[in-house]
This record gives C-alpha cells, structure tokens and sequence, in this order.
C-alpha cells in the first residue's frame, strides 16, 4: 500500500519525527521493509519512550528548519514503561495549545499513540501529515537580513 | 578529542544506488571529528566486521558510526560487538539505518534519500559527540525471599524457592496455611476433598527447614530496592525485622457477600457458593431441590468480570449431590458457563449426562427467588426454549466473585506497586504477568486476578522462579533489571548543584525512583539507580535540565535537531 | 486614608507588637514620596505602609526567605496573585510554607480592568471586598491575539515579540522561574549573545514551562520593557487547564499539575481511554 501521492510542484514539508523504539519505531521499519514510498522530507530520531521528548525540543525543531514535527508513541494502556505515555499525551496537547495561541498551529504537531507495529497506518498518517502540511512561515524574516550585514558578520 | 571512525554499508547494493553512498562518503570524510571513512558490502557478515575492527584499532578514532540497516536487525548485533572494542561502552557506537529509514522507503527519490542519508549521518555524528554512559550501581543480593500469604499460591511459591536452596519467610495474617482451600470440601476437576489436596503442601512446608511460618502477622513497613528490602513484620505487639533479597506477594482474594440480592439474609435457604461448600464439608445434610444461580454481583456495572471458578466450582457441587443422590434436583440458573479447556467442558459434559439441568437467562432479567421464612422457588425465563419456568427449591445458592483483598492498597503503598480499580495487584504490563513496577516485588494467584487454586499455584511457581533469578546472584547490577538483552539504557543522572527541588521528576516517574532529599537545608532530588528504567519520563518535565539519560542526553539531542536538515536554501 | 489600608497596617501592628513575625514586606511611601517595597521591621514605619500601586512581591518575599537566617519568619502585605505564587512556590518545595503569612487585600475594579485578572483577590482577603473577576478573552486586545485566522495572528505575534531585546526582565520578574542554571541562558536551547532574540526557543519555552504554574500575575508584562503582551501568551493554556483538568494554578497547595500524572489520577474530563487497552480496564457497557 503507497502513501497518499503528494502534488510534486510544492516540495515536501520538513517533518522531524520522534518516535518510540517500542512502537513507532517498528511501524516505520515496517512500512520500509514493505517498500512503501514516502516522501524524503523527514527524519526520524529514535527515543526510549515518547514521554522522553521534550516539549521544549519540539520547538526547537520547529526553530531550526522543521516545518512540523511528529511524537509517536505506543497505544495508551500499552505502555511499556507503565503508562508513562499518558503523560506525553497531556503535555503534548497541551503544547499544541501554546503553539495555537501564537498562531503556530497545533496542526504542526502530529501525536500518534496508536500505531504499533503497523507499517501501512504509520505510512497513512505521516504521509498525510506531510500532504496537507505547508511550509512554516519565516518567524522573524527581517532577522536574518540584519544578521547578514556586514556589521553582524 | 580522537575521532569518529565511519562505516559505510552497501548491503550488497540493497543500499545503493538509491543512497549514492561514494558521493556521501565524499562528504562525510571532509566533517571535522570525523578519523575516516570506509565502506563496506555486508557488515554483518563476520570477515566484514574483523575487518572493521582492524580499521578501528588501527585509526586512532574512539567512536564508531556504522550506518546500514535497521536497528531491529541484525545491526544490533553489530553494535554489541563493535562496543566491545570501545571498552563494552555501548555510548560510542552508533548506529544509523540508511536502508529501511531511507532507501528503501524512498526509492523514487534518490536524490532526496541521499540527502536525508546525509542529514542523518550527520544527526548521528553530532549524537556520538555528546554521548554519554550512565555509571552502573551494583548491590549486593541478600539471599532470603519473603512470601506475603500462605494460601495456594504463597505455599508454591515458598517450596519452590526453599527448594533452590534459599530460605524463605512467609508470612501470613491467619492462624495457619492452606488459604481458601481450607474453606472447600472438594476441588475441581478431580473431585478430591480439598483436605486432601492441601496436605501434601502442608507436610511439605512444615518438613522444609528454609521455611519459617511467621503465622498471625502482618507486613507493617517496607523499605529498599530488588536485592535488599527492609520489611518490619508485626504480630500483636511483637515486631520482627527482615532482609530479604525478594517478595512474592500471594495475598489471595475475599468472597464478595451478595447483600440485597436474591433475597439474601432474608429467606432462609439462601446461601453462597462458600456457605454451601463449609456445609459440606461440615457433613450437613443437603436438602432434594437445589438451584444454583450463577454470575451473581460479577459481569456488572461494579464488578465487570467474570471471577473464572465460579461455573466449575457450582458443576463439581452440583455433580457432587447428583452422585450422593442421583434423585436429588438440581439446576443451573446461569448467563453463560465458562469451563475453558479439555478437562472442564468434559467435566461440564459428565455433569449434563448426570442430570444437572442448565438453564440460561439473560442479564437483563435475572431470576425471582421467592418464600416466606425460607426459601420456596425460583421463576427464570429460560432465553434458550422462551419459557418462563418455576423452579421448587429447599435451598438457592448464589455464585458470588472473588474481590480484591482489602489490605492489597495499604500493601501497594508499602511497596511501590499499582493496583487496578477492582483493588487486585497490577502486573508490570506487556509480557510480564507475574511482575510490578517494582523489580523485585513479585504478585501470584488471587492477589493478581481471580483464579483456581491449580492456577494459583502455577503462577506461585513462576513467580517463585522470576525471585529466584535475583535471589541466585551474589550481586545485582542496576543496568541488568531491564528485561532487555542489552539491559536498560542506563538510568537517570541528577546534577546536584542545578536542582531546585521541584519535585516534578518525583510526581511524573512511573516507578517512584526519584525521591527529594534535604541537602544543607535545600531540597534534592535524588534518583535510585535500582527502580530506575531509563524511560526518560523525568528529563522531560524537568525544567532546566537538571535530570538527564546520559545514553540520550538533551546535548546530544540537541545536536540531532539542529542537524536534521542541512538547510542549503534560505528560510 | 481608606479603610483597606488601615486594616492592613492595624494587622501588621499586631503582628510585630506580638512578636509574631520577624519582619514585613510590603509597599512603603518613603521620605522623597516615592513608592516601594521594603521590608520593615519597626512599629514606626507601619504608617508608611500603601497598597498600591500594583506591584507584584512574591519573588522578593521568595529572596527575602531564602537570604535570612533560618528562624526568620516573613508578613507579606499582597494581592491574590501574589498570594498564589507564594503557593506554587511552596508547592514545589521553595521555601518552608510555615515562615511566611500572607496579609492579602483585594483589588479595586479599575485594577482587575487593567490587569483582566479572573481572581481580583486573595483567598481569605484581610481587607477589601472580593469582586468578581474579568474574563480577558472577552478584551478585544486579547482576542485580536488569540482568535480568529491564524496566519493574522501569527503576524501579530511575531511582530510584538520581535521587539524582544533580550533583558530577561519577564524571566527575572516571574515569581515561579526561579532555576538557576536557566535554560534560556544556555547554547543549547537559545543562541547566545545574539540579538534579536530568537522568538520561539526564548518565549514559547519560557511560556510552556509555565503551563501549569503561571498564575497571571502580569508581573512579566509590567517588567517587559518594550511592551509585548507576555501574560497573553499564558491564557490560552489556562483555561484549557481549567476545562479539562479544573486545575487553576496557585489554588490547590495538595494538588500537583494534571500534566505531571497518569489519566488514572488525573484523566481530561470527556476523555476515555480506548476499549481495547488492558482487559480488566475496559469499561463495560451494560
């Protein structure tokens, strides 16, 4: 099963994932080993448990060239780290509610806890994520011209 | 600062050409820190990995990046092998999956996998950069176990590790052992009295030196980690202090008393499964017509489990009396009958053939119990043939489900364990059935979920020989306790002089590793190496870094963020 | 002299008088008719004691604490906002609960106005009538912010914290960010040394360490030099807090943040965890 087939006149959204070794992980294993095609725009850094990432690295990310970012974590009640998931879950959204306040977008944060092992579900949702996702607007563009001049070089 | 050595895998070309790994390599050789570049076709295959290993040593890096295929491959193998040759520090080897994560996954795209191959090499480097390794803490095992129960599966549990050689204290709250089995006449499948089944662990336990029955007493308090619990016991005012390695708790489970229901405590005649087994067993005479109703206060609302004896256990009673009395009436009211297995549905069949009548009625219209002083009939809706029967009866008797013991929530507080909401113990969820958040605090039998004493003292066994895996060392080492082949990741490091004594990482761990501690008058945080297990949840909440996974510190994150893409256009 | 200023320096009479506490903080008009805070520790100065202006004492009273010996006990004459940072302080172990009493007064209309404070007054006030508090949503600043088309909003924001010059006065001037060392001082997360500040590792991790500990004092606002709406970047995460949680930070002194536990002991309202996770979970229908 392919991924949504993506418009190629817009490039493909930066997405950075982090995803749990237990589940995540192996769903996009998975949807590797079945071949399946996704666009090359994301990358994927492996954490013990998604209650591992930091909120504050989400942002970072999302400061240093991401365009979104993905927290994939086990099925809730299937935690193996005895639903340490469930806080993930609250603080993530939680997130989301802050990067809707300055107008970021929850939607730039993708949480999937339900995937598991399933290659052609982790496929379906970050292939989605990265067809609908546009690119995040330039925060602060005056910036890097004023880093540019020579008087900042 | 050596270098990083850097291995290439072609995969027999299943890497290239979809991942153009000599323009890469190219690339990738110009990074600073980086000793060297080499690529290989099959670096799973041992010729390849000695070869590696004589690049290693020959050219002076102390870090090694293999970038190949997934983690879940054999490349963890490698990783184990080559982190021998960095002194066993698994911290300065690297692995990266260029296959699965990126070429195959985007094979139309060459162009864009090569480059993401790149980013993530280059994510990798920065990682192996700041990569730490968590010092290990290694305590010594005190060889004693403790049994909390003295019931099936407390008994088992206790000859089995007696057995393996260690003594072991079991401690149990009643007068003597034996558990619910003292309460039965007869156990199913085989009939037997249930006397008869207990003495053979009776005789076994009081025949076996290692074990010591502290009878009459109660676990008052309990300090300590896997390999070395303080427990004080107390039996009326005596109090005795134990150091043990272990505990199984094996508390069992309480009949629930079905008041308000079927006329319960108001009609004579009315009893529960356990009053008519003490009966029995008491040798009182069993009255002609009996009715048994099933499912009685369990798969409900309350209570939405089926308690699993309850249908064997009202067969083998109502087989019994049919035996005794081939023209005695007796009937099954019940929702369904759960006799999983050979043995119990033969044992459900033969009850059948002997003239049990079974008689289904649905959850939405349980039966009527009727009679004045004493019990005199019961009226069902039998769904199966849509009739409304009256049943005569001289006596009704009630299946009621086992609940949790009521001193199972001061016993999770005492040993840092979970309890579920109907109060039973909570297993370490996935695949550890017999295990708790805790290492070394073991759960079997009823205490855990609702089973038959057989069951019970299986669970007994398997618990008895998870303890015995720690009990058997003479030292335990922190990392070892992960289940994992390659132990946990590590486990949590505190920087003193940073914390402020929040206490987030203490409220967020799931295994309450993390405690505050006054230190000069200001509160810190300190981690217990032994609980921890390394699942990160603390260096997230933590406000300014304090706590990290030196496995997976936030530099080294930090780093693999900020080089995931190598942002060639302008933002 | 109003009546709320004179119950509070009657009750800090008695207080000292009693020998009850060692010292008290509070606004003084000094003797060049300026207002500020001092600590007193003299009956004569009680009459110099005023309420106002609106200034925001907790973290002084945190320093105060933590500067004296280990004997000293502290007054601090506040309104409720400082009074529920005192209590998320003690929450998380700052200072020792027992060394300092809050003399609380409430605030005027004009002042709830001017901050859009929901809780205009300290739990039990010493002095002054509670009134009832202001829904800051409903202020058309406030909405021009937090509703409508985002990338509007968005524009908005990055205009306003573009103004960031980097002083650090909203970090220092927050009685919850007491850390040292502090995250956004380090390489790691903030680019050092570089200004203009770069917007969302600054702002967005300061505003997200204070989900749950942010009790809309405004003293970052009224520190900020350049005028950026920080208090707004709080409220959304608020009232999310108070709609699935009923969690209002500085309230509860027994109760930790919904975002530091498990769903069993603190689930969202309306949430349900799936059917299928482990069985003896599972909510059955009946």
């Amino acid at each position: 099963m392919n991924a949504p087939e993506r418009n190629d006149k817009k490039p493909s959204p930066r997405v950075l994932v982090f995803a749990c070794r237990w589940c995540a992980l192996v769903g996009a294993d998975a949807a590797g080993r079945k071949k399946t095609e996704l666009p090359a725009s994301f990358r994927v850094i492996p954490v013990e448990c998604a209650s591992m990432v930091e909120p504050d690295s989400v942002l970072r990310a999302l400061a240093s060239g991401a365009d979104g970012v993905a927290v994939m974590g086990c099925h809730l009640g299937g935690c193996r780290f005895n639903d340490a998931n469930h806080v993930a879950v609250k603080r993530m959204e939680a997130l989301g509610d802050l990067l809707d306040t300055v107008g970021i977008g929850r939607r730039r944060l993708l949480l999937s806890f339900g995937t598991a092992h399933e290659g052609h579900e982790f496929a379906e949702i970050l292939g989605n994520f990265l067809q609908e996702l546009g690119p995040l607007p330039e925060l602060t563009p005056w910036r890097k011209t004023l880093l540019n001049l020579p008087a900042f070089r | 600062m050596p270098g990083v050595m850097v291995f290439l895998c072609r995969c027999c070309g299943r890497i290239p050409p979809t991942v153009d790994l000599s323009a890469l390599g190219e690339k990738i050789d110009r990074e600073e820190g980086v000793v060297a570049v080499e690529t290989r076709d099959t670096i799973c295959l041992p010729e390849d990995r000695a070869a590696m290993l004589r690049s290693f040593e020959a050219g002076g890096a102390d870090r090694i990046l293999v970038a190949a295929c997934s983690p879940y491959g054999k490349a963890d193998d490698v990783v184990a092998k080559l982190s021998a040759a960095c002194g066993g520090d698994r911290s300065r080897v690297r692995l990266v999956d260029i296959r699965e994560g990126c070429a195959w996954i985007h094979r139309r795209d060459p162009v864009g996998a090569t480059a993401k191959a790149g980013d993530l090499i280059g994510m990798n480097l920065g990682f192996l950069r700041h990569g730490k390794c968590s010092a290990d803490a290694v305590v010594a095992v005190r060889p004693e176990c403790m049994v909390v129960g003295a019931g099936s599966a407390g008994m088992a549990a206790a000859l089995s590790i007696a057995r393996a050689g260690h003594r072991v204290h079991l401690v149990e709250r009643g007068a003597g052992m034996g558990g619910m089995l003292k309460l039965l006449s007869h156990v199913y499948p085989t009939d037997a009295g249930a006397e008869e089944k207990l003495k053979p662990s009776l005789q076994a336990i009081s025949a076996q030196p290692l074990i010591t029955l502290h009878a009459k007493t109660r676990v008052a308090a309990a300090t300590g980690y896997a390999g070395d619990f303080k427990i004080r016991l107390a039996s009326g005012t005596e109090e005795t202090n134990l150091h043990v390695g272990a505990v199984i708790l094996a508390t069992g489970a309480g009949v629930w008393l079905p008041r308000g229901l079927y006329r319960y405590g108001e009609l004579k005649g009315v009893l529960t499964l356990m009053e008519l087994e003490r009966r029995r067993k008491e040798g009182e005479e069993t009255p002609r017509r009996s009715v048994f109703i099933q499912c009685v206060g369990a798969r409900c609302p309350e209570r939405p489990y089926c308690a699993t004896f309850c249908c064997p256990s009202s067969i083998k009673n109502a087989a019994l009396i049919k035996k005794e009395d081939p023209g005695a009436e007796v009937t099954i009211l019940h929702r369904d009958i759960m006799t999983p297995g050979a043995i119990l549905e033969r044992y459900y069949r033969s009850a059948l053939e002997a003239g049990v009548r079974f008689i289904r009625f649905a959850a939405d219209a349980p039966p009527v119990v009727s009679g004045e002083g004493k019990v005199d009939s019961v009226a069902v809706f039998d769904t199966i043939s849509g009739v409304k029967r009256e049943i005569a009866a001289d006596q009704v008797i009630l299946s009621t489900p086992l609940v949790a013991n009521a001193d199972n929530t001061k016993l999770a507080e005492l040993f840092h364990i979970g309890i579920d909401r109907y109060g039973f113990f909570r297993e370490d969820y996935p695949l550890h059935p017999l295990e708790t958040r805790q290492a070394g605090v073991f759960i079997c039998g009823s205490a855990r979920w609702p089973v038959a004493s057989g069951d019970a003292a299986a669970q007994g066994e398997g618990a008895a020989m998870k303890a015995l895996a720690i009990l058997g060392r003479e030292r335990l080492s922190a990392r070892s306790l992960s289940r994992l082949p390659e132990g946990k990741l590590g486990h949590a490091r505190i920087e003193d002089a940073f914390c402020s004594g929040c206490g987030n990482c203490v409220a967020v761990c799931p295994y309450e590793a993390c405690a505050l501690q006054k230190v000069g008058g200001i509160f810190v945080s300190r981690v217990n190496k032994m609980r921890c297990r390394a699942c990160g949840s603390c260096t997230s909440v933590c406000p300014n870094g304090t706590i990290q996974m030196p496995e997976h510190n936030a530099r080294a994150v930090g780093a693999m963020i900020r080089r995931a893409f190598s942002l060639r256009e302008a933002r | 002299m109003s009546e709320l200023i004179h119950t509070i320096r009657e009750k800090s009479q008695e207080l000292l008088a009693a020998g009850r506490v060692d010292g008290i903080l509070c606004l003084v008009r000094d003797r060049f008719d300026v207002v500020q805070p001092r600590l007193i520790f003299r009956a004569e100065e009680i009459g110099s004691i005023e309420t106002s202006p609106k200034w925001n004492l907790a973290k002084l009273a945190l320093q105060t604490i933590r500067q004296s010996g280990p004997s000293f006990r502290l007054a601090v004459v506040c309104r409720g906002c400082d009074e529920r940072a005192l209590l998320e302080l003690a929450k998380r172990n700052q200072f020792d609960a027992t060394r300092i009493t809050v003399l609380g007064y409430t605030c005027s209309r004009e002042q709830a106005e001017s901050c859009l404070c929901v809780r205009p007054y300290p739990e039990k006030p010493l002095a002054g009538e509670k009134i009832e508090g202001v829904d800051p949503f409903a202020d058309p600043r406030v909405s021009a912010l937090l509703t409508g088309d985002e990338g509007k909003r968005m524009a908005r924001w990055a205009g306003l914290l573009s103004r960031c010059i980097k002083c650090y006065g909203c970090r220092n001037a927050c009685p919850i960010c007491v850390c040292t060392p502090c995250k956004l001082e380090d390489d790691l997360w903030v680019e050092r040394a570089v200004v203009p500040t770069e917007l969302i590792p600054y702002h967005l991790i300061r505003a997200f360490h204070l989900s749950d500990t942010c009790v809309a004092c405004g003293a970052c606002q009224d520190a900020c030099p350049v005028g950026i709406p920080l208090l707004t970047l709080q409220l959304l995460m608020r009232r999310r807090l108070q709609e699935r949680y009923a969690y209002e930070a500085g309230l509860e002194a027994d109760r930790k943040s919904p975002l530091l536990m498990d769903f069993d002991h603190a689930s969202p309202a309306g949430f349900e965890l799936p059917a299928w996770t482990v069985s003896s979970e599972a909510p059955h229908e009946r």
